[in-house]
């Protein structure tokens, strides 16, 4: 068991890896402990896996391509050697779980890929700005934007120890790092005394001057000697307040003239610091703003088949990652959906390989070929993953909500075609009304029709308001009319009444 | 045994059936497709993969969906003893960020033994819910965070979901968290960084289809081969029992049922009430006792209040309606003799009471609820000049008028005229 950890360090070339040292390498060791004592089959990872079986060892893999590669010097355009990365590796079987659980694993959000590729561009930059306020000892504020899912979190982190390794590598005193998220804090001055707590370890005694006056205090004498704190503040918009004060001050703290503290502050908005700290404007320090753009579909590619990489087998047909891409790179391109379609796409695949397994078993004369049939995720898989991440359940609801309820649903798209936005609900009684008695179905009573219009409420496809009488309640529709219209369009009654 | 008290006992046993909500769904999670077995992958992958999840359950009130989800759960606890350790919170008690974490901290200590203090602070809840997390994802126990009416836990800023989801991205915890909201568009509410944390599985808990409904009847009514019951009584049971579901008229009196209200609790209460309506002399169900349990669901107040009005109730009532027509929404009662005269002037009705006697129907006629007073002020006042509406609609008072026993043919026809 040491050596699979050992193994396992050794692969990764990554400096993140030291400092989850004593957390990832634990437990996988415990992972394999257990599965020991329970009995079940030794779950090594197929990276390491040296026993024959449908997978090679990654090693000569390794070397095959290296040598495939060096062969294919000859100017082959990006697309054919992407071809052949993925044509010249095993299929894999999604039966079989070992081979699942590491597909799983690689695709899996939690999992810190080895290396960070699309963001190197943005990480040099934080890198050499907090390069600069640890050499020349100065303080300095930057704030990092971006939609979510863009890579930020995973960039500090990485940064943070890039920095620790280079300050000890060029013998500068490494500073001190507080990465706070600001949505686990109590209240909004916590943030200081946090930064205290960390610049002077036991020393918040006196209560009588608050944690930000003893920091103003601390940073307005020079003290020699005293450590750099390198402060990342995460969801920086949670301090936001009305007078705005905490994020004032936290970033004038960067302004004062012996100021010892770094922040980088990382959010959402792109125009925080325009909007909300407008006085830093005017001292002239407002921070340096650095903004991850949306991942591009090439950018996704470029990632998903990272993760991929370590893998002996191909899992994915190339088409397939590349609607992923386009379709999650046209919507947010946020990266974290696009690992969440690549594993449902998965499951899909599972699902589908089960059903021929059933199909199999029941049908005796087909040939057992079709384990090799394509055990790749196919474009289908891909799509219909898509539709159920970007799909909105409406339309399956109103096809099979019940008779009356569709009725009442049909009665306020009528009534509001003429351009009107509300109506009240004694008005849609009458609608409702109409409607039930052009083909002669019983009509609910007043009672009846408000306890379902407050079902539909609670569903969140109406929306009914409060008044002391009941017929006097307004309801609006929450739901496109066209959506309703296309919902019931299956069934010819309503097809007539919605013409 | 006398047929009797077979009968009671078989009542008994469906009943018991009916009111067991695991039971019910049990049918569900024989279903191939069927959410029972989604969700169940989806958890149990979960614990055998050590990977976190979230998934989200939606669908109308009454559907299942935590049926469904106990069901799951105590499967799974089953299958895996002692790596499952779980946690509900519900939206209208726990929305606020303090409340819920306290109630975390306390249901984990509840579960692992410890100490549970009051007085913990919130940073200290929130220091152990970390430290639980990652302790759990050492031990390989998976925490499943059960969230109820996840629409409330969207309000305000957010900050549980967020913390949540959040220690879901981190390779050190190992954590499902099920979130079950009636609300469809419940995704829709999430702010966009915590949307990005979720991971958009959601599965929709739609009602079934007939046959599927049909067969969910079977599965409860039929007597089971282990009960109590002689073979024989049970055999006749059963089949008198498939021959009614076979029906025609059954099928109708299901559909009537599901055109309001097509949930699986819908479904359950009307059973329930068939099955107390059972002849326990015949000693078996009928088609009459589903026949007679669908009023008693449906159940219409306004219609039974008018079957019991005299004639003269009925007169005062289609009198205000046809005010209402004229476009005087408040009238009173003075306003209603003169229209109350008015129609006995055209129509030389035999039906000409006194105005005290029309003033006792009057007062009947609020008592039963199917008039009111417009608002409560003038209490002051006597009944005669203070405004009052109808609480009745016109299709109603038509269908309670043509069901009236001894209605008179002038009233149908004046309702008939406006209608």
């Amino acid at each position: 068991m040491p050596a699979f950890a050992a193994r396992r360090q050794s692969l990764s070339s990554d400096p993140t890896y030291e400092t989850r040292v004593a957390i990832t390498p634990r437990k996988s060791r415990l992972r394999s402990d257990s599965d020991a004592a329970i009995g079940s089959p030794l779950r090594k990872s197929p990276r390491l896996c040296k026993e024959g079986g449908p997978n090679s060892s990654p090693k000569i893999d390794v070397i095959r391509k290296c040598l495939k590669s060096s062969l294919n010097l000859s100017g082959s355009p990006q697309e054919k050697r992407l071809y052949e990365n993925f044509v010249e590796r095993q299929t894999w079987d999604p039966r079989e779980e070992t081979q699942l659980r590491a597909v799983n694993e690689a695709l899996h959000v939690s999992t810190a890929p080895t290396n960070v590729v699309c963001r190197e561009n943005e990480q040099n930059r934080i890198l050499d700005f907090c390069k600069k306020c640890v050499k020349e000892e100065k303080a300095g504020s930057l704030y990092v934007c971006g939609c979510p899912g863009t890579g930020k979190t995973l960039s500090m982190k990485k940064v943070q120890v890039m920095l620790v390794d280079w300050a000890n590598k060029e013998g500068v005193q490494p500073p001190d790092i507080l990465s706070i998220n600001c949505t686990s804090l109590a209240n909004m001055s916590e943030i200081f005394s946090k930064i205290l707590g960390q610049n002077h370890s036991g020393k918040n005694s006196s209560r009588s001057t608050s944690s930000l006056q003893q920091l103003h205090n601390l940073y307005s004498q020079q003290q020699p000697g005293m450590k750099m704190i390198l402060v990342i503040a995460d969801e920086l918009d949670y301090l936001i307040t009305k007078d705005r004060a905490v994020l004032h001050d936290l970033f004038m703290l960067t302004t004062m003239p012996f100021s010892r503290c770094i922040l980088l502050g990382v959010a959402n908005a792109i125009d925080l610091a325009d909007r909300f700290i407008p006085k830093l404007q005017s001292l002239n320090c407002k921070p340096m703003v650095i903004t991850f753009c949306a991942y591009s579909k090439d950018q996704i590619i470029n990632i998903l088949q990272e993760r991929l990489r370590a893998l002996p087998y191909t899992v994915f047909q190339p088409q397939a990652l590349e609607l992923c891409a386009r379709k999650v790179a046209a919507a947010s391109g946020d990266m974290r959906k696009a690992l969440a379609v690549c594993r449902s796409a998965i499951e899909m695949l599972i699902g589908d390989s089960v059903l021929s397994s059933l199909d199999e078993t029941q049908d005796q004369q087909k040939p057992a070929a079709n384990g090799t049939m394509s055990n790749q995720v196919r474009i289908d898989h891909v799509a219909a993953a898509l539709s159920k991440v970007y799909k909105s359940p409406v339309v399956d609801i109103i096809i099979s909500l019940p008779q009356h309820q569709q009725i009442i649903l049909c009665s306020a798209v009528k009534l509001f075609r003429g351009g009107k936005k509300d109506t009240t609900l004694g008005e849609l009684n009458k609608y409702y009304v109409d409607v039930c008695k052009s083909t002669s179905i019983p009509p609910v009573g007043i009672l009846e029709l408000s306890s379902m219009c407050r079902v539909l409420d609670d569903q969140g496809i109406l929306k009914l308001g409060q008044s002391r009488e009941d017929k006097l309640r307004r309801v609006t529709l929450k739901v496109d009319g066209a959506d309703i219209v296309f919902a019931l369009q299956g069934i010819r009654f309503f097809r007539n009444c919605l013409q | 045994m006398g047929v009797e008290n077979l009968a009671e006992l078989a009542k008994l046993i469906i009943r018991s059936r009916i009111a067991d909500p695991s039971f019910v769904f049990s049918f569900f999670s024989q279903l191939p497709d069927s959410n029972y077995s989604k969700l169940k992958y989806i958890i149990s992958s979960s614990v055998t993969e050590a990977c976190n999840n979230s998934v989200l359950l939606l669908g109308p009130r009454g559907c299942g969906k935590t049926a469904v989800l106990e069901l799951v759960l105590e499967d799974l606890l089953k299958e895996h003893p002692d790596m499952i350790s779980v946690v509900k919170l519900n939206g209208l008690l726990h929305s606020d960020n303090n409340c819920a974490l306290k109630e975390i901290a306390r249901q984990v200590c509840l579960e692992h033994q410890l100490q549970f203090s009051k007085m913990a602070s919130f940073d200290e809840n929130t220091q152990f819910l970390l430290s639980i997390l990652r302790e759990c994802g050492l031990a390989h126990k998976t925490i499943v965070f059960v969230l109820e009416e996840f629409d409330l836990f969207t309000e305000g800023k957010q900050r549980l979901l967020y913390s949540l989801l959040d220690a879901l991205q981190s390779v050190s915890s190992q954590a499902v968290v099920v979130g079950v909201s009636c609300r469809l568009d419940a995704d829709q509410l999430l702010e966009k960084r915590v949307r990005s944390r979720f991971s958009h599985r959601k599965l929709l808990f739609l009602p079934s289809s007939s046959e599927d409904f049909q067969r969910l009847v079977e599965h409860i009514l039929l007597l089971p081969m282990d009960s109590r019951l002689p073979n024989d009584f049970r055999a006749a049971f059963n089949e008198k029992l498939l021959n009614i579901l076979a029906d025609e008229e059954f099928k109708g009196v299901i559909d009537q049922l599901c055109y309001s209200d097509s949930t699986v609790s819908q479904l359950l209460r009307f059973l329930f009430c068939a099955v107390c309506h059972m002849d326990l002399s015949s000693g078996s169900l009928s088609i009459e006792n589903f026949k007679s349990a669908l009023p008693s669901i449906q159940r219409q107040p306004k219609l039974e209040a008018l079957k019991d009005c005299s004639v003269l109730e009925l007169y005062l009532l289609v009198c205000m309606k046809r005010l209402e027509v004229k476009e005087l929404e408040s009238c009173n009662f003075n306003s209603i003799m003169k229209e109350y005269k008015s129609i006995h002037d055209s129509f030389k009705t035999s039906d000409y009471y006194a105005r005290n006697v029309c003033l006792r129907a009057f007062e009947h006629l609020l008592q039963r609820g199917l008039i009111s007073f417009q608002d409560n002020r003038g209490q002051g006042q006597s009944a005669e000049f203070r405004p009052v509406k109808l609480l009745i609609s016109w299709h109603e008072l038509q269908q309670g008028l043509k069901s009236h026993r001894s209605c008179p043919a002038i009233l149908n026809k004046l309702m008939d005229r406006e209608g």
